[in-house]
């Protein structure tokens, strides 16, 4: 009986590993629509760098070697239609980086707004943060790498992803330069240092475990122990002795020795230190042109075919031809295959009626926005309280307008 | 003459041949033990203190040092009551620091390093065994949970921030990168990507403690120090009303 208790268990263990697939994702299936489509909007997010070519999904992707670096560029905003259930309606504090399964790629550079931000920056609803990080190869694999915004109060919002697949190179290391010149690899800097200090502290408590549970008896110390008060060290009664004093008293000895030389060591070694740095500014402003006023009229999403068609009224309030090159939102980006050729991560959009937009003009837009991810990645806020489609129509001019358009659908 | 006798006796009782409870239990106890006061200690320690024992970028002079010695004092001091009442070692801390260590060397390798390839110069864990030394030392001389808890409440986090600030120095080292001046482990904090762990979660010294003009470690030693004393009663509490309270109980009624 027991044997096929313990062979069900291991058959059942083997099926989990065996079967189970790897994971890549990063939590954009688990987010609601509202908090995906109605936080931030992304314009222009490109990848570039490194080799393209056809990859495991029989498209293009991104080729790198270990240590290899490909730019990711693109400009971020919070949107006007921000809940006032996040963060308060008044979101504050913000942080864009990369999104990856891990540290298998590197940050080395990040600008935002053209000033080097590393850490966390002051924003605002509305604000535009236009960024700039270039990312390195670490771990070799193929990896699905995206742009992502966390707004504090809301959490991590995910921009559009790419495949980027990390290949090895001989000698790869991860060197930064520290201020005295020294050019150090980060992947194992002071690794055997650490170990070998935390490694003697912990030889130091086996002896002085051994020392008590070898030459003492332990549960058979109950029959006295429990008979004595608890404040005596029961020395009376060779519990304790003075001997156990002696050792204990050079193990202390020891112990205090190897922290206060290891101290000492690194006040010599490391001279010049200074507390973590925490980096945080508003970013100069971004200005970009006004191109365009746009009103949603409608939307509707036809699930059997995973599309959603929308309807806007687009006033052209520039003074040359506008047309209407994208529509973002969250990770998804459609593409006006009259201006561009759709990548890999991109759909392609249908306008009606396709042409610019003179100055002055305004135009009734019908899009056509076919992909499966609306429903993949639960953009179709059906089980939510607020029917709506929100994303960003780019022109082709690189001016952009916010767009939200009441959603119906015949699918809940 | 009645207190010689009975010391007489208790000599006589240390002594005493037990056919069946011979050492073979006492291996049982001490390595059995190991996992569930290893888990213990360590998972008290990551819900209290988990990312700034995870991280180098989290490792500071302000935060590190309250929070992390309250958080592992707690299950030690249990140890130690439990240890000394029972059997009169001065072991519970020491026994609780290896069991931790042994635990925590080894979720970093396997779990931050071999399952999710970070760097362990950048997740190394804490070590509290010198701190445990010097206050399972304390409990020897004094003899006392008071005086332990007062004296060894204070040397204990000191002795853990020494121990400790020894192997984060090289990592709080300058360097000019991304166009700013900042700490090798910042380096690693945002080169290594923590998914869905913002940087603006990261609890560090923000500003200085100008009141105290500037001198945010010791502030910061003497603040954490008082809370290891009230971690170290929780630990008390914990193994006198927890565990050996209803083992009495038991043990009356059986």
């Amino acid at each position: 009986m027991l044997r096929r208790i313990g062979m069900a268990l291991l058959l059942g263990v083997a099926l989990l590993v065996v079967f189970a697939p790897a994971a890549s994702a990063h939590g954009e299936r688990a987010q609601e629509a509202f908090l995906k489509m109605r936080t931030v909007g992304w314009v222009n997010v490109e990848f570039s760098g490194g080799t393209v070519r056809v990859g495991e999904s029989g498209a293009d992707e991104i080729f790198i070697k270990q240590g290899e670096e490909i730019q990711l560029t693109g400009i971020t905003t919070l949107l006007a239609a921000w809940p006032g259930t996040l963060s308060g309606g008044d979101p504050s504090t913000g942080f864009i980086n990369v999104i990856a399964p891990g540290p298998v790629v590197l940050v080395r550079e990040k600008t935002i707004n053209g000033v080097s931000a590393p850490h966390r920056i002051e924003i605002e609803k509305g604000g535009l943060y236009q960024f700039d990080m270039t990312v390195a190869g670490r771990t070799v694999g193929r990896w699905h790498i995206h742009p992502s915004f966390s707004v504090k109060g809301a959490g991590t919002l995910l921009g559009p992803g790419q495949w980027v697949n990390v290949e090895a190179a001989e000698g790869y290391t991860n060197p930064v330069q520290l201020l005295n010149g020294e050019t150090i690899n980060l992947e194992n800097y002071q690794l055997t240092y650490v170990w070998i200090f935390s490694t003697l502290t912990f030889i130091i408590g086996v002896g002085w475990m051994l020392h008590w549970t070898l030459l003492h008896r332990t549960v058979q110390n109950l029959a006295v122990t429990s008979q004595i008060p608890l404040n005596t060290d029961g020395m009376r009664y060779g519990l304790i002795s003075r001997k156990d004093h002696r050792i204990s008293n050079v193990f202390l000895i020891i112990t205090a020795l190897l922290v206060g030389v290891y101290f000492v060591y690194q006040l010599v070694e490391y001279p010049d230190k200074l507390p973590q740095q925490v980096v945080e500014f508003a970013p100069p402003p971004l200005e970009l042109p006004v191109t365009a006023e746009v009103q949603g009229l409608g939307s509707f999403y036809d699930a059997d075919t995973d599309t959603v068609s929308l309807e806007a009224s687009v006033t052209n309030t520039g003074t040359s031809d506008i047309e209407v090159a994208q529509f973002t939102t969250s990770t998804l980006t459609f593409v006006n295959p009259d201006l561009a050729e759709p990548t890999l991560e991109q759909a392609s959009l249908t306008l009606d009626p396709s042409g610019p937009i003179a100055p002055g003009q305004t135009a009734t837009l019908s899009l056509t926005l076919p992909d499966e991810r609306w429903t993949l990645d639960k953009l179709i806020p059906t089980a939510e309280s607020q029917l709506e489609i929100v994303g960003l129509l780019v022109f082709d001019n690189g001016g952009f307008a916010e767009v939200h358009a009441p959603l119906k659908t015949e699918e809940f | 003459m009645a207190d010689t006798t009975k010391e007489a006796e208790l000599r006589q009782l240390l002594h005493k041949h037990y056919k069946y409870i011979d050492y073979k239990w006492n291996v049982v106890f001490w390595v059995t033990a190991i996992f569930v006061v290893g888990a213990a200690g360590d998972i008290t320690k990551l819900l209290f203190a988990g990312d700034w024992d995870f991280w180098t970028d989290w490792k500071d002079r302000q935060w590190w040092p309250i929070i992390t010695p309250f958080a592992i004092i707690i299950i030690g001091s249990a140890l130690q009551y439990i240890q000394w009442l029972a059997w009169r070692f001065p072991t519970g801390m020491v026994y609780t620091a290896c069991a931790m260590w042994v635990f925590a060397t080894f979720g970093r390798w396997v779990q931050w390093g071999a399952f999710l390839d970070y760097p362990l110069n950048f997740v190394w864990p804490m070590t509290m065994v010198a701190a445990a030394v010097f206050i399972d030392w304390i409990l020897l001389k004094t003899k006392s949970f008071v005086l332990t808890s007062v004296i060894g409440g204070m040397v204990f986090t000191i002795v853990w921030w020494m121990s400790n600030y020894v192997m984060i120095a090289p990592f709080l080292q300058p360097a000019l990168w991304m166009d700013r001046i900042v700490t090798v482990a910042d380096v690693q904090g945002i080169e290594y990507i923590r998914s869905q762990t913002p940087e603006y979660l990261r609890i560090v010294e923000h500003g200085s403690l100008r009141t105290f003009l500037g001198e945010t470690t010791y502030v910061a030693l003497a603040f954490g120090g008082v809370l290891s004393i009230a971690g170290y009663w929780i630990g008390q509490f914990i193994a006198r009303a927890l565990a050996i309270w209803p083992i009495g109980r038991f043990m009356q009624k059986w």
